[in-house]
């Protein structure tokens, strides 16, 4: 019984303190050292911060160097399988382009009113650039949903700094480097989003399946029989992690025997992602301005104010040339109806001068054949001396007198 | 000569192969570490850095196998350590095993693989979850440990092919 527990603590020593004669370290320093780094990671500590974020500049670089051969060989792949549905998607996009151009204006319109409607209660407004990031590492990992951006603190991101792919939610950024970011995907287990379910406009938290969906996590009880298939679902901006009205996905019900539960299917594929956007925010206080305030003229020409103002003056164009159009398509109808009275007096008159015309016609008839009846008259009229004549009125009579005598088939 | 010296840096490199490896795998997006289809994911890092701790192969360093787990803990964003502490562990069982085995079998070898992969998880998942906070599931910590499990002797057959042509 000793000499096994002796054996025992002669292994476990001999693995930890053996080291081989290629071995630099033994296992006992390499394994204190990792505790003693878990220790320090867990602690928030400045040198630990800025040791982290040199090991990631180097890392996630390294990793993007790395991973050059198989993306290659992926993105190849994309692309020959986008090339077969080129034409299909360009007809779509076309449709889906002249839609958004007539949303981008209702939605310029509707940005200039919330200003407005911010500078009543004296709110701030935030300025926000939205800047282009590459993503070099796209770690799928089944344990945490994660990319690594190609911007940094010194492009002005931050911790909590949202991530668009177009103008949908990806994420936020939830470790900065210098010149790298990490971004927690919506998808990922430890992500919590608070949204507005519409239309119904119902409050609630989504958080990610750890997959490639979402699910609501919290939903005020009662709340959850109101909620519809298709349901829309954006960032209602609750806790100022996330700016309000940024879509996020739709609805989708899954009735499972008496139970249902709520997932939500993201407008982005996060496994497709190549480029998103970081929405970089300066936050500027609104004050009351005076319409002397000297300062009023720099706030009209802020980019925004110039292109408010260029599309009010394109509205106004508009709205005066359909006034113009208006009037002219009056003009027109008017014309119209005066052309088509005109038409009907001539109908009038060609109708009248027909019966004239017919009249004449047999006016014209009779007189010839009262003139041949005085001629020829005698041929035709029955009497002692001619048998074979017609009676007077009679319609062999007529035809008699206008053929100028009877005519002798024999 | 040139020909000779060509021939020595390709034994060179060929040797230092399971390292590259295992840097590749670490370093990689597309990692064979997770593989991005559902229900299936395994741990590349965990079947080579057991099988050639255990064969005490000598350009496997043990201090390298611990920078990897920091790359490995940097590209997934796990709190810094846990790989290292996680590989470091298969280390010193594999030591341990080498030291208690006078006559080695494969299949005593893959139970024991079981074993210490499922211990190494648990020690993860309790440290992700308690410590850090982390929610982590469960259930695709399990996956990952059986497919590990189970694709362990298809890789000590490459493996062992590896180890022939090096010999040769």
């Amino acid at each position: 019984m000793a000499s096994s527990r002796d054996d025992f603590i002669i292994a476990i020593r001999s693995a930890f303190l053996k080291k081989s004669t290629q071995q630099k370290f033994s296992l006992l320093t390499l394994f204190l050292i990792s505790t003693f780094i878990i220790l320090l990671s867990s602690l928030d500590l400045k040198f630990i911060r800025y040791l982290k974020i040199g090991i990631n500049e180097v890392v996630y670089r390294s990793s993007f160097v790395v991973s050059i051969p198989e993306n290659f060989i992926k993105n190849t792949f994309f692309e020959v399988s986008e090339y077969t549905t080129f034409f299909k998607n360009y007809k779509k996009n076309e449709q889906e382009l002249n839609q958004l151009k007539s949303n981008y204006v209702s939605s310029q319109i509707i940005q200039s009113e919330n200003r407005e409607l911010k500078e009543l209660i004296n709110d701030y407004v935030s300025s926000s650039d939205k800047i282009l990031a590459k993503i070099i590492v796209d770690h799928e990992s089944p344990f945490l949903k994660s990319i690594i951006i190609n911007k940094g603190s010194k492009d002005n991101i931050k911790i909590g700094t949202n991530i668009y792919d177009q103008s949908y939610l990806v994420g936020r950024v939830i470790e900065v480097n210098y010149k790298t970011a990490r971004v927690l995907l919506l998808s990922d287990l430890n992500s919590n989003v608070p949204v507005t379910i519409a239309p119904q406009n119902i409050q609630a938290i989504i958080t990610g399946d750890g997959d490639n969906q979402g699910q609501i996590k919290y939903i005020k009880d009662g709340f959850s029989d109101e909620i519809t298939q298709e349901s829309i679902i954006y960032t209602s901006g609750t806790g100022a992690i996330f700016k309000s009205g940024i879509p996020i996905g739709r609805l989708s019900i899954l009735k499972e025997n008496l139970t249902s539960s709520f997932n939500v299917e993201f407008y982005s594929d996060f496994s497709q992602l190549k480029y998103v956007f970081a929405d970089v925010i300066t936050k500027t206080d609104i004050q009351n301005f005076n319409d002397n305030n000297p300062e009023l003229s720099d706030l009209d020409n802020t980019p925004m104010n110039a292109k408010l103002k260029i599309l009010e003056d394109e509205l106004k164009i508009i709205e005066d040339t359909n006034l113009k159009f208006k009037e002219e398509n009056e003009i027109l109808k008017s014309e119209i109806n005066n052309l088509e009275s005109e038409i009907i007096v001539f109908k009038n008159k060609i109708f009248l001068q027909k019966e004239k015309i017919d009249q004449f016609d047999i006016d014209k008839k009779e007189l010839n054949f009262l003139r041949l009846n005085l001629q020829h008259g005698h041929k035709c009229r029955r009497s002692f001396f001619n048998s074979r004549g017609f009676a007077v009125g009679s319609e062999e009579y007529k035809e008699c007198v206008l053929n100028k005598g009877r005519i002798n088939n024999g | 000569m040139v020909s000779l010296k060509a021939k020595g840096s390709f034994l060179r490199l060929y040797s230092w192969l399971p390292i590259i490896f295992l840097y590749i795998s670490v370093l990689n997006e597309f990692d064979f570490n997770y593989l991005n289809l559902d229900y299936f994911s395994f741990n590349f890092p965990f079947i080579l850095i057991f099988y050639f701790t255990l064969k005490d192969f000598k350009h496997f360093d043990y201090f390298l196998v611990f920078i990897a787990g920091l790359i490995n803990d940097t590209v997934v964003g796990l709190p810094l350590g846990v790989s290292s502490f996680s590989y470091t562990l298969i280390c010193i069982a594999t030591s341990y095993l080498r030291n208690i085995t006078i006559r080695p079998h494969p299949i005593k070898d893959w139970f024991y693989f079981l074993f210490i992969i499922s211990l190494i998880n648990s020690i993860n998942y309790t440290v992700l979850t308690l410590f850090f906070s982390y929610n982590v599931v469960l259930i695709n910590y399990l996956i990952n440990n059986f497919f590990t499990f189970l694709l362990y002797l298809v890789f000590v057959y490459l493996f062992k092919q590896y180890l022939r042509g090096l010999n040769d």
